[in-house]
């Protein structure tokens, strides 16, 4: 297993299981996208936050397009491109893209609860009467 | 594709990088929560969640202050949890704060199961009213924190000032967006995502759905005695100054919503 680590900002922590997937030594990466956080419409202060939260991460920052930093950079260190797993649509966008000309790589952040079972999603307590369980103990049922 | 700078000598001159990178924005305020792992777990540190599940209501209540730290992936869930059970040997002390940490879970899960849902009605409004009858963008007033209402008003500026608000202050301020004003959910979760530094699309968007009542079988609403009940010392709680507010539940649900009241 070789290749980069597409680091973004639901994840800004430096043990997410997606150093591990993509194994020691994988460089990683954030971009920082201008467009991109414009379509998110951040306030300065979120900016801030998000800039002070990098600056402690083993990753290097890039001013760019998120796919165009991206895909040059595939293509300068061979191999996957390891992303931690997000539902946000717009990152999710650019991913799929991704996965058209490269090997990416989903990694899932440590869950909170392990369920047999896609849970209800109609109302709240229909998923907390099934997770409660798992999600009172340590590692939440793991 | 240029590589930006990592090392700075205070926080100042990161806000200066920062201010370099965003011209298009115009507040240049700073929030007083940092970002990173090392105030992540000074917030851990901190954390009280037996105290938070007696108090937590309370606008001065013991709240942890990590959503920030949460919503970026800085601390897991996991991790909160696990930090949490052991601090107490009774782990009956500390579920309502593990309650509060699955409502995000949870969040996460509709989210990703039903991307479309962050930005459309889940359900019809139960108010009486369609989605029709609200207004789609947010007026000035309450942009600007001068809806002439006092707590309102008070929330507002904070949230302007911090990027944070105490979530009983959301679902008050989301409250009073939506029901008193009669206006879109949408256009409420939209300024809270821009002002919050913790605003998240699930957690944000979802729970004024559930204030509204398009994600709850009945609309949210509150009342001055409820918000006296929770209010820290420094909250206007005057009736001349919170008129709108200040009346009971039915009397208010018969102003807010009449064509509930006609049905029944």
């Amino acid at each position: 297993m070789s290749g980069l680590i597409w680091l973004h900002e639901d994840a800004l922590r430096s043990d997410h299981p997606v150093f591990a997937a993509a194994g020691d030594g994988s460089p990683a990466f954030f971009v920082w996208d201008d467009a991109y956080l414009q379509a998110m419409d951040y306030g300065f202060k979120r900016l801030v936050f998000i800039y002070e939260s990098l600056v402690e991460l083993p990753v290097t920052i890039l001013h760019g397009d998120q796919q165009t930093c991206l895909a040059r950079l595939a293509r300068q260190h061979g191999g996957s491109i390891y992303v931690p797993a997000t539902p946000n649509q717009l990152l999710q966008n650019r991913i799929e893209h991704l996965q058209r000309d490269f090997d990416v790589v989903e990694v899932a952040d440590t869950p909170f609860v392990e369920l047999a079972r896609e849970p209800d999603l109609g109302r709240f307590f229909r998923y907390w009467n099934k997770a409660r369980k798992a999600a009172m103990s340590r590692g939440g049922g793991r | 594709m240029k590589e930006l700078p990592r090392d700075f000598d205070s926080r100042e001159q990161l806000v200066e990088q920062v201010a370099g990178l965003s011209p298009w924005l115009d507040r240049r305020d700073v929030s007083p929560m940092i970002g990173g792992a090392a105030p992540a777990a000074e917030r851990l540190r901190v954390m009280d969640p037996v105290a938070y599940g007696r108090t937590r209501n309370f606008l001065d209540g013991a709240v942890t202050c990590l959503s920030p730290y949460i919503r970026h992936g800085i601390l897991t869930l996991d991790e909160v949890r696990n930090e949490a059970l052991a601090r107490s040997e009774q782990p009956a002390r500390v579920e309502k704060l593990v309650q509060e940490l699955a409502w995000r879970d949870y969040w996460q899960r509709v989210y990703a199961r039903h991307p479309e849902r962050i930005w459309n009605d889940v359900e019809p409004y139960k108010t009486g009213f369609s989605a029709a009858d609200y207004a789609t963008g947010l007026p000035a007033d309450i942009a600007a924190g001068e809806t002439g209402v006092g707590a309102i008003d008070q929330f507002i500026a904070t949230l302007l000032r911090t990027g944070y608000l105490h979530n009983h202050c959301r679902m008050y301020l989301a409250a009073y967006v939506v029901h008193w004003r009669r206006i879109r959910w949408q256009a409420g979760a939209r300024w809270f995502l821009h002002h919050l530094v913790d605003g998240d699309p699930a957690s944000n968007n979802l729970s004024w759905q559930w204030v509204a009542s398009t994600f709850a079988n009945r609309p949210y609403i509150f009342n001055l005695d409820n918000l006296r009940k929770y209010a820290s010392a420094d909250i206007n709680t005057s009736a001349r100054d919170n008129a709108v507010l200040d009346a009971s539940y039915e009397e208010l649900s018969a102003r807010l919503f009449p064509r509930l009241e006609v049905a029944a």
